[in-house]
Order: structure tokens, then sequence, then C-alpha cells
């Protein structure tokens, strides 16, 4: 077990391609300085995120998931990011019965305007699940 | 018992229905079984097994002409409220005869509704469910349920069974067949990836019938996850699936908007 204080977190952020993603870009088009230890994956729309690949990205070790899209009512596909709202609801209630910290999971609107808002978040986040520690996922014997 | 004997055999012989889902009394086994003659009716049976006859039913995909009929129990007809739902089997192609269970059946079940909304045979009874085993689960502190699943679903052998029993499980491609998703040939499958696919799956669906549970050959408590889900979903969406409503489940449409999370996730 790592100690907390050279504990960096892996945290995969899915970033909907027309929103979030250019946020993530602006963020580094400013020059803000965020945690490295975010490693985004560009999707097409936050719809597209599939509750299995939250659930795979946890199981290959990840210690978070941000989920972030449009905010409602601005997603590129109409409606995309209102299935996104209800699943992971669905999720992070999910995985506090089965005994993951549902703060694991965080779901975030970001607008390809909100640069700072996308720095904020991933540092915010960052800090929470350093605080959390790493995921117990991956100390499952059998699974290794 | 003999009603419900004499009423399908009315209904094959005026040709109402071309064939009747029961169940047969073969060698003391009742067993599920597609009568197509009047003649046959003798060893129909109701018994006291338990079978997915609402998903066996699914055979009427091919005979889109003919009316089938098909013994209901309480949970077959929550199950066959779902296919209809899913747009899985034509209503007006079914003729239902229900069933009242046993309330040694309904106990062992610990069903909260062991008849149908209509019902030839048996009584009905009210059974309040038993919520002790989630309690229990819920009291403990996050990592310890961490470990009690971990334990349980660590046992699976992946024999699919819980997927291949459940009434409402239609799909023809299975997620958890999914080779990326889910690698092959690996004993036990991957913990927890496996049981919450198959648990995420069944928000919206479960209609809470024990099946799976009944199913498992080691024992895993399935019905406990998705009960926990189907409940999840009451409370987040007030959405109860084998209810008899002119409703879409809540993950079958995109939606309003009008739900977006905002309590306990800032």
């Amino acid at each position: 077990m790592l100690e907390e204080s050279s504990f960096e977190p892996k945290i995969i952020a899915f970033c909907c391609n027309w929103c979030s993603y250019a946020g993530a870009d602006l963020a580094g088009g400013m020059r803000l300085k965020y945690s490295s230890t975010i490693r985004p994956i560009r999707v097409m729309c936050s719809g597209r995120i599939s509750p299995h690949f939250i659930i795979k990205a946890f199981q290959e070790g990840a210690d978070g998931v941000l989920v972030t899209g449009c905010h409602i009512g601005d997603c590129h596909y109409m409606k995309g990011n209102y299935i996104t709202a209800k699943r992971v609801a669905i999720l992070r209630e999910l995985f506090n019965f089965i005994g993951i910290s549902p703060e694991r999971l965080r779901l975030e609107w970001v607008a390809a305007s909100e640069g700072d808002k996308f720095a904020r978040v991933a540092d915010e986040f960052t800090e929470k699940i350093k605080t959390l520690g790493p995921s117990s996922i991956k100390n499952i014997s059998f699974n290794k | 018992m003999e009603a419900l004997k004499n009423e399908v055999e009315t209904l094959l012989r005026e040709g109402t229905i071309s064939a009747f889902l029961g169940m047969k009394l073969i060698k003391g086994q009742s067993i599920p079984f597609l009568f197509t003659h009047p003649d046959d009716l003798e060893q129909l049976t109701i018994g006291e097994a338990r079978y997915p006859l609402a998903k066996i039913i699914l055979i009427a995909h091919k005979y889109p002409d003919h009316h089938l009929g098909i013994m209901v129990r309480g949970c077959d007809e929550k199950a066959l409220i779902e296919l209809y739902r899913n747009k899985q089997l034509d209503r007006c192609k079914l003729v239902p005869m229900g069933v009242a269970c046993s309330g040694e059946l309904a106990e062992k079940c610990n069903c909260s509704k062991p008849y149908p909304s209509q019902f030839i045979v048996g009584e009905a009874r009210e059974i309040s469910f038993d919520r002790a085993i989630l309690e229990k689960i819920e009291s403990l502190p996050l990592d310890e349920r961490f470990g009690y699943w971990i334990n349980q679903l660590g046992k699976c052998i992946k024999c699919y069974g819980c997927r291949n029993i459940c009434p409402v499980c239609f799909c023809e491609v299975c997620t958890l067949e999914d080779a990326p998703l889910i690698p092959l040939g690996k004993i036990p499958p991957e913990v927890p990836a496996f049981h919450l696919s198959r648990a995420f799956h069944m928000a919206g669906r479960c209609i809470d019938c024990g099946l799976c549970e009944e199913g498992c050959p080691v024992d895993i408590p399935l019905r406990t996850l998705y009960r926990k889900v189907r409940e999840i979903v009451q409370e987040l969406f007030d959405y109860l699936p084998g209810e008899d409503k002119e409703v879409v489940a809540p993950l079958q449409i995109l939606g309003d908007g009008s739900f977006e999370i905002t309590e306990g996730n800032p």
C-alpha cells in the first residue's frame, strides 16, 4: 500500500468533443496549471459514455472517473447529456451499495468557454481522490 | 387446477389459441411444455417449481400469425409487462391464464405479490417483503460492504445462468459476451465489473422474481443486488418495473432534461 503523500491517483476523464474537450483545450490555451493525474479520453458525446466504460475504467485500476459533458440544453446532439445524468446517478448509488465510494465518480458540465472550470474541477477532484486513497479494486487478489 | 384445464381445453378446441405454454408432469417433474393438442392436457400441471415462462414464450416471435396461451404467476405477469413495454412481445397475440401461487411458494420466494391481476386457480395472499438482508448490508461500513461483495462475487463460475434464466433479459447480442469488455476464458470473471455490468442492465427492468438467485449454482446473493438496483431506480425516477402503466422506462428514452443531479455532486 502506498503512503498517502506519495500517492498519485489515476483519473480517467471522459470529455465530450464539443464542449468539455474544447474546455480542456482552452485550459491549456490559457496556460492554466492543473493536476497531471487527469487522463482525458475524447468521446463524441457524453451520451456515448456507456456505463461499461466507467465500470471498466475502475476495473483496470482507475482511482477516479470524471465524466464531463455539455451543460443541459447545450448538447450538440440536443439530448445526449440527458441520459448521462441518469446513468451517472444510478451508477453512483450502485457503487455505494457495492462498497466503492460514490465520490470516485463525478459528473460535471463543462462548456467550451470554461477552461478555468475544467482546471478547477480537475484539481478539486484530484484532492478528493487523494483523501480517499487508492481504489480497493486494485487489491483484489484473484483479478491479478 | 381443473378449472385451468377446462379453460385451456375450450380455448384450444375453439381455436382461439394455437398452443398453450404451461407445465407438464413428466416422471414426477413439472417442466415447461407447449401444448398444441387438447388431448395432451391430461398431463397439465401447475407444480411448485418456477420457470421463466415469460421468456420461453418469446418463441411467439417465430409464429406471428398465431395466438398463444400462457400460464402466468405474479412474477410471469410482471415479466410479460416489461417485455410488452420493450416491444419484445405483442400483447394482442397472448392469452394469459393466471395462477396464484401457494402460500408455501410465496413464502419461499419472499414475494410481495404472489398472484397476477386475474387468476383462475388459487387465492390471493398478501405477504410483506422482508428487507432484512438488504438492511444488513446497507448498515455495514463501506470497506466491509466491499469485502462482502467481493467475496460473494468472487465465487462466480461465469456460467451465465443468471442471464439465461432472467425473464427480462432478451438482447440478441449480450454485453457480457463482448470480449474487449469481459475477457474470455477467465474464471472468476473480472470482479466486480462482470456483475456490475449486469446489475446496471437490470436498472428499470428487474421485476424482482428472484430466479437469478435460485438458478445460481454458487449461491451469490444476486437478488439482493438487483433488488437494490430496483430500489435505486424507484427512488430516482419513481419507476417500478412490472407495473401495468402507460409509461416508458427511464433508461428507454433520453428524457426531457428534467432530471439532472445536483445533490451530493457539486
